[in-house]
């Protein structure tokens, strides 16, 4: 097999311009933007430029990232005014100068890091688990014979299998304008995971669910903006979750005034 | 056995929590196309505002008699009558056209055992539905049906 030694010769860099929203904490009053010289490789991502940053030029840069193939969800940060998975978001798709902020609609703890304990209140508040009502003895003497687990027909996980597939990363929060507006609005994550647990024909806690959906600062407080969807890396498209969620919420109001509750509440 | 890289790295927490900045609006949010349109989208409702107010007024030059119909009717043949009816029809149209694209996403996966059609069948009887009131009212306000 012939070799060719324009395909094996490293590839060209080209300089660009990085500008990244530093904050320390201990120091700075408020974030400030830093501008770095890199020289980018053709094949490079954003978080490329940025790990190229923290090991060549600034030490003190602070980002998170582990995984690089889009799986983990950690290195999400706003990339010229976006929300964007760096891992896969390519240099190529940016001009000579890139700004890169840390995730929008969140406190930012330093530099690129922000905290995440409101996203992850908000996300526990939904009980995303499989919530079962009142476990039967003779459902748990069958299942312990047969050692099957509950049972779910491929129609029945295409439901939800859609909105399974969320990796946490939070970019639809970062782009979700009824958050920046109404920061106590549970946002489109936890409500698209929430109503995935709402759609699991193995989970029985969809009313106490939806009791929430109803709540204020919900599901009713999305504009259907859809930027969620635009933006999410895993097509989970959490703002139909959303709009399926409130469709959801309506429904069950609607019964419980015309039908007697569902007979295991008054179990 | 090595130790810890940093004295405190496996310390627990200090008391007290990190000072951290509010959170930062990208300096550019405004620019990006997604947005515009759905500011854009947003800022339809002031049209249909000012439509709601000036049928309200007609109503309301209706019920003070023939001679205040005939003005208004007038005063509607002005070319800023006309181009703000332009402007609201154009509204109505990219409301109902965004409207019909987010439509059938939103729907339950099922209702019972009954599945929802696919998607894009439901885009489309949305535009049949439209379409056909449309032709049927105007019909019926040319005289030509009723």
């Amino acid at each position: 097999m012939s070799s060719n030694n324009s395909s094996s010769a490293p590839p060209a860099a080209v300089d660009k311009t990085i500008i990244i929203t530093r904050f320390d904490p201990d120091k700075d009053e408020a974030p400030r933007k830093q501008e770095y010289t890199v020289p980018c490789e053709d094949n490079w991502k954003v978080l490329d430029a940025v790990n190229f940053i923290k090991d060549e030029i600034d030490p003190t840069v602070s980002h998170r990232w582990s995984c690089r193939m889009a799986v983990c969800g950690s290195c999400g940060m706003m990339v010229n005014g976006e929300p964007k998975l760096t891992c896969k978001a390519s240099l190529n798709e940016y001009g000579d100068r890139v700004d890169i902020e840390p995730l929008a609609n969140f406190p930012v703890v330093r530099d690129l890091v922000v905290e995440l304990d409101g996203f992850m209140h908000k996300f526990e508040s939904v009980k995303p688990w499989i919530k079962r009502v009142k476990e039967k003895a003779e459902d748990k003497a069958a299942l312990h014979e047969t050692k099957l687990t509950y049972t779910q027909s491929a129609d029945e996980l295409a439901d939800f299998k859609q909105f399974s597939m969320c990796i946490n990363c939070m970019l639809c929060y970062a782009a979700c304008p009824v958050v920046a507006n109404e920061p106590e609005f549970l946002g489109p994550a936890a409500i698209a995971l929430g109503h995935r647990y709402n759609l699991d024909t193995r989970d029985e806690g969809a009313e106490e669910r939806l009791e929430i959906f109803r709540g204020e600062g919900t599901v009713f407080s999305c504009s259907y903006a859809n930027e969620c969807s635009e933006v999410c890396p895993k097509n989970v498209d959490p703002a139909a979750a959303v709009n399926q969620a409130k469709f959801g919420a309506v429904i069950d109001w609607a019964k419980g005034l015309v039908l007697p509750r569902a007979p295991h509440a008054a179990d | 056995m090595a130790g810890s890289a940093h004295p405190e790295a496996m310390a627990p927490p200090k008391p007290g929590r990190t000072r951290t900045a509010p959170p930062q609006m990208p300096s550019t949010w405004w620019s990006a196309p997604r947005i515009r349109t759905y500011l854009l989208f947003d800022a339809t409702g002031i049209i249909y505002f000012l439509v709601g107010f000036l049928a309200i007024k007609i109503v309301g030059q209706l019920a003070e008699g023939p001679g205040a119909w005939q003005a208004q009717m007038k005063a509607l043949e002005n070319p800023l009558y006309i181009a703000f009816h332009v402007l609201a029809l154009a509204s109505v149209i990219f409301v109902a056209v965004r409207f019909f694209r987010l439509f059938p996403k939103a729907q339950p996966p099922s209702i019972g055992p009954a599945k929802p059609p696919p998607g894009p069948v439901i885009h489309a009887m949305l535009y049949v539905v439209w379409l056909g009131l449309t032709a049927l009212i105007s019909l019926a306000l040319a005289g030509v049906i009723l």
